[in-house]
């Protein structure tokens, strides 16, 4: 049961769809990478005094004065790009984690005995195969079920003749049921 | 006139799983933190040699403190981007990884469900929020083969026969009420 192979036809993440998610990564570190620049550019660009003490004080004291402003820039630009991502992840990634919640409510209302109905997800989701492989499943469930029933009322329909024969048919449909269901292990 | 109650309610779009989403902001935060403490260290360890070498060097053909820094500025602002989106990047094919393993994984025991092999376990090695999926969906396998163990057994032993008519007839009638609750 390797993942590639269990993916069948239809991939269960698009490629188009990690490429978007890698250019929109891209731009966000981008314009975090620009906000930092334009803060320190602004910070770093003040024109020097113009003689030549002036210049070399400034410089000599320009590195304490910078400090601060370069741990305040560095910290605008964590939180700036940390809550862009988290908005990606959330935006992006919930194309996988709503199909997820999704299968686990059907999971949740197939346990409790509740008629199931076939599952579907949005057009756009992926691990669309997930929902494909469970109504394959619970198809194939609700046609052995159709067909057990069938053969038990069918040897029901042999009550109208004699009582011998009907306990027969009846047993016989129960054997037949029994070595059907075998193939469930 | 349309009765608003009786329309079927939309499924509710849900955005945020945050044992799914919750790692996936965390690894990025991380790593956008780990980016800017770096260029921060190396770039302020720098600024305390530059700016003071540049005062004591004496020929002042700059405007700015910018001119003197500018290159330096450029190559740690472009380390601090492709780090960071490499990182990233490292991160988002890790993610796809679990998810097309984890996933695989459900999608595979699911379609051998099918084929009537409810008792292989989903798999070991799926992370996090796909670890816990797969065990759900297990739950559900064996929960259903469970039952169908129990109608079967429950048909052999009606079938073996030796029974009064009566008690045949009411357990005949309860096996089938029990096959209906497959799948319903």
């Amino acid at each position: 049961m390797s993942a590639p192979e269990a993916a069948g036809n239809a991939p269960l993440i698009a490629r188009r769809y990690v490429f978007g998610l890698l250019l929109r990564l891209f731009v966000t570190f981008a314009v975090g990478v620009g906000v930092l620049f334009v803060i320190l550019y602004f910070a770093l660009s003040r024109p020097l005094p113009g003689d030549y003490a002036g210049v070399f004080h400034a410089l000599r004291n320009l590195s304490p004065f910078l400090r601060p402003i370069l741990a305040v820039s560095v910290l605008v630009y964590a939180l700036l790009a940390c809550g862009s991502t988290s908005a990606l992840c959330v935006y992006i990634l919930h194309k996988v984690a709503g199909p997820l919640y999704r299968m686990e409510l059907v999971l949740d209302q197939y346990r409790s005995g509740a008629p199931t109905r076939t599952v579907s997800f949005r057009h756009d989701d992926q691990i669309q195969a997930l929902a494909q492989a469970f109504n394959q499943w619970i198809g194939t469930l609700r046609r052995d079920r159709h067909r057990w029933l069938a053969t038990m009322m069918d040897a029901e329909r042999h009550c109208l003749q004699d009582e011998a024969t009907c306990r027969a048919e009846m047993e016989g449909a129960l054997r037949k049921i029994a070595g059907d269901m075998a193939r469930y292990r | 006139m349309r009765n608003p109650s009786r329309q079927p309610s939309r499924p509710r779009i849900r955005y945020v799983n945050t044992r799914f989403q919750g790692p996936a902001v965390l690894g990025f935060a991380a790593i956008v933190a780990t980016g800017g403490a770096i260029f921060w260290k190396l770039v302020d360890g720098k600024f305390q040699r530059v700016f003071p070498d540049a005062a004591i060097r004496g020929h002042y053909t700059f405007v700015s403190a910018y001119d003197i820094v500018r290159d330096l500025l450029a190559w740690h602002l472009a380390g601090l981007f492709a780090g960071v989106f490499l990182a990233g990047s490292v991160l988002v094919l890790l993610l796809v990884f679990a998810t097309r393993h984890g996933i695989g994984n459900v999608v595979g025991s699911l379609r051998a469900s099918a084929e009537g092999d409810l008792s292989t376990p989903t798999g070991a090695g799926a992370i996090g929020e796909f670890g816990r999926f797969a065990q759900r969906v297990d739950d559900v396998r064996s929960g259903t083969l469970a039952s169908v163990l129990k109608i079967r057994n429950e048909a052999a032993a009606l079938a073996a026969g030796g029974m009064a008519p009566e008690e045949f007839r009411l357990r005949w009638d309860e096996l089938k009420q029990r096959i209906r609750g497959i799948a319903p």
